[in-house]
């Protein structure tokens, strides 16, 4: 029987129906990179208006250990450090960069030979031996690399493991559990030898003994990919789990594994395990196998539009959503990310950046109007933290703060199993979310 | 750019289950045990059911029209719904205003006074039957006995096998069980077949509409009863409303409750309060009480009961 997380979880319609083959997008003429793209201090622009820069320079740096540079995408020049508009309607500082004509080609013949020529041949498997721990985290922390899944928190700080915390196993999620979204799938079976060189790598930076590589079993592609690549491997295994959601949830995921279960507000390696994305794996790889930072990412370009469009992309950090190769219908959601966590687009302006794993454009919004609650219990059966969702809703209806903290309001990971469950489509989430956030105060 | 965007909070993909569907399937699950009651009481159960459902529906409309004033609620079916059960829980022979009356309680009382679908404590089709059973207790017990073929029942009437026994006028060990499977016996139009009422719990279970806990803890919590008691338990099983009320009333997801910790307290406590009534209360038959009794339990239970946590232990406290 294939292992899963035990409480909860739901069964949305996958929609996974965008192709496993990945497109390299042409480079943007104009870059726009938000200085916090990352889970921590935000970073510290060492360029201003008017510079020259070189695609894969540094153009910000950590301004504290929590943190993480920031590269150019293109080479061009710093048109300005200026206050743009993010998807969700507040604004943030960016460096923006343009690009000229010849800077632009230049780049594009680099990157081609880059796509083309290095990544499917390089061979060096004893870098993870050659290599210490601090080098590879320094080669990290050098390439701005920040988890890939979603939560962005800067990938040096996750490897700096001292040896007393007793780091057992490596995590390698590779569940992809949002609907739609296939960007990890397409890595996977694009690029699976240079993943499973990621992961030896980041085993050696942490200096964790085992790995395992999770996966949903709705990608049997990928599966066949990673496990051919891990046949030489000793210390990394394939885990495939069950289709569920929320199974890449970090505490569902550890558990599903490895059987245990995290405490509330406990990060993974108290029970001696850290948690990766496969998609960071591979950048770990790309950044001390080819020393390229963290400038471009695959991201989903799907949804229910009408076919032929749904792909997946090798994206520079820093291109606007709107030159992303999809028309929109007249009117439509656009959601950064997937449908279950990813929040819709006030403005396409923006840029992908480096937590964005795909855009997913609805048609229309699936919920209906909310009906009165008839305690039929469907969220309690569906929330992976086993709480009560309809419980903790109604006291953020009610402002009741301190009952919801009771009861465990913090443990909520906002994954909308509970929403997604509701036969009268009560906003649960929405009113959890607004107590989550008030009992923390 | 022109087009325009369409905002929403998350999760943006919706299950397509509906309040509306699961009625509807709670209401497919009791056409056997229509049929049923239509086969062996003939055309005055055709008309129960008529003018329980339209008094049901009518009361809902009106409220929700002319004294709340709010957009109308009766396209959910829960009103149908009501009203169908409260048919199934009458004697077929029960004049017919007594219905409608019985109709008008359990939706206006039972349901649309304390705040219309979600919001009542008990069941209203429970609240209908006990209103009618203590304000007409003679029209209420006294049941037509059934006869198959869809025919007029031809009047005569009788008790319920377990009124018989409790007036020591029936050896329960006697009784073949057969009959009380198939429905050969005198009863309100809905319990007298236990197959129909199987195949409907059947029904319930494999479209997830329901859980299994409360209706087997119900016949759990009444076979220790009867156990103990030294009660013949299969008799007391198919006796009765048990299992109608067991899979269809005390399964109402307004008034049971959210987990399947408090469900199987819930359950086991009707079956207790239930095989405790009819073997030392007043009554012959005790179903509707007790569903009744624990329907003011469940927002203890639900207090009480919570989900099992992810969490193993409690989150440290953040100081302040």
């Amino acid at each position: 029987m294939r292992g899963s997380f035990k409480i909860g979880g739901i069964h949305p319609a996958p929609n996974k129906t965008a192709s496993r083959t990945i497109e390299i997008l042409p480079l943007p003429m104009r870059a726009s990179l938000p200085l916090s793209q990352h889970i921590g201090a935000p970073s510290k622009a060492i360029v201003s208006k008017g510079d020259k820069v070189k695609r894969g320079q540094l153009i910000a740096e950590n301004s504290s250990f929590v943190s993480a540079g920031l590269h150019a995408p293109i080479s061009g020049t710093v048109a300005g450090v200026e206050d743009i508009k993010m998807p969700w309607g507040k604004t943030s500082k960016a460096i923006i960069i343009a690009a000229s004509e010849d800077e632009h080609r230049a780049d594009s013949e680099e990157r081609e030979r880059y796509w083309r020529d290095l990544i499917p041949h390089i061979c060096d498997r004893t870098l993870s031996e050659r290599l210490t721990a601090d080098e590879i985290r320094s080669k990290i922390l050098q390439a701005g690399i920040v988890g890939l899944g979603g939560a962005t928190f800067p990938s040096h700080v996750k490897l700096a493991i001292k040896p007393e915390q007793k780091p057992e196993l490596l995590i390698i999620n590779a569940c992809e559990c949002e609907p739609y979204l296939m960007c990890d799938d397409a890595l996977m079976c694009t690029y699976p030898g240079r993943i499973a060189e990621g992961v030896e790598l980041m085993m050696k930076a942490g200096g964790i003994p085992r790995a395992v590589i999770a996966m949903e079993d709705n990608k049997p592609e990928a599966a066949a990919a990673i496990s051919e690549a891990l046949q030489s491997s000793e210390n990394i295994s394939l885990r495939i789990l069950k289709t569920k959601y929320p199974q890449g949830g970090e505490k569902q995921l550890v558990e599903a594994v490895t059987g245990r279960r995290i405490a509330s507000g406990d990060l993974p390696l108290s029970v001696g395990v850290v948690v990766n994305n496969v998609a960071t794996a591979f950048a770990v790889w790309q950044a001390v196998s080819t020393s390229q930072a963290l400038i471009e990412r695959v991201i989903t370009v799907t949804g229910d539009i009408s076919g032929g469009e749904r792909k997946n992309y090798m994206v520079a950090i820093g291109t606007p959503l709107s030159s992303l190769p999809l028309t929109l219908p007249g009117e439509a959601l656009a959601i950064v990310g997937g449908p279950m966590m990813g929040r819709s687009a006030v403005c396409l302006d923006a840029p992908v950046m480096k937590g964005t794993s795909g855009l997913t454009v609805l048609e229309r919004p699936q919920r209906r109007q909310a009906l009165a609650c008839v305690r039929c219990g469907a969220c309690v059966d569906a929330c992976p933290m086993g709480l009560e969702p309809y419980l903790l809703s109604t006291y953020g209806r009610l402002r009741m703060w301190d009952e919801a903290r009771e009861n465990d309001v913090l443990d909520c990971l906002e994954c909308g199993a509970c929403s997604y469950s509701c036969p009268s489509n009560r906003p649960i989430l929405d009113y959890i979310k607004v107590a989550k956030q008030r009992a923390k105060l | 750019m022109t087009e325009k965007l369409i905002l929403s909070s998350t999760p943006h993909v919706h299950t397509s289950r509906t309040v509306r569907g699961a009625m509807l399937h709670v209401i497919l699950a009791l056409l056997p045990a229509v049929f049923c009651s239509l086969y062996f009481f003939g055309l005055p159960a055709l008309w129960v059911l008529c003018v329980s459902i339209a008094a049901c529906v009518f009361t809902e409309w009106f409220i929700t029209r002319y004294m709340l004033r709010r957009p109308l609620s009766i396209c959910d079916f829960s009103a149908l719904l009501t009203g169908l059960l409260l048919a199934l829980n009458l004697p077929a022979n029960l004049p017919l205003w007594m219905v409608a009356v019985g109709g008008v309680v359990a939706v206006g009382i039972g349901k649309m006074a304390f705040g219309g679908l979600g919001c009542n404590i008990f069941n209203p089709a429970l609240v209908g039957r006990v209103f009618l059973l203590i304000s007409f207790p003679v029209a209420m017990t006294c049941w037509p006995l059934p006869e198959a073929g869809f025919g007029d029942a031809d009047g005569a009437t009788g008790a319920t096998v377990l009124s018989l026994v409790k007036l020591g006028q029936l050896n329960p060990s006697l009784l073949p069980e057969s009959d009380m499977m198939w429905g050969a016996m005198g009863g309100s139009m809905g319990e007298v077949s236990a197959f129909a009422l199987l195949a409907g719990f059947v029904y319930l279970l494999v479209v997830k509409v329901i859980k299994w806990q409360i209706p087997v803890t119900v016949v759990a919590g009444l076979a220790i009863v009867d156990l103990l008691a030294g009660y013949p338990v299969l008799y007391d099983i198919f006796a009765g409303g048990l299992l109608l009320g067991a899979i269809f009333m005390a399964t109402d997801y307004v008034t049971s409750p959210m987990t399947r910790r408090g469900m199987i307290v819930y359950g086991l406590f009707i079956g207790i309060i239930t095989a405790t009534i009819r073997r030392w209360g007043a009554y012959p038959e005790g179903m509707s009480f007790a569903i009744l009794i624990m329907n003011g339990f469940t927002p203890l239970i639900n207090r009480y009961m919570k989900p099992r946590r992810f969490s193993p232990n409690k989150r440290k406290e953040v100081a302040a």
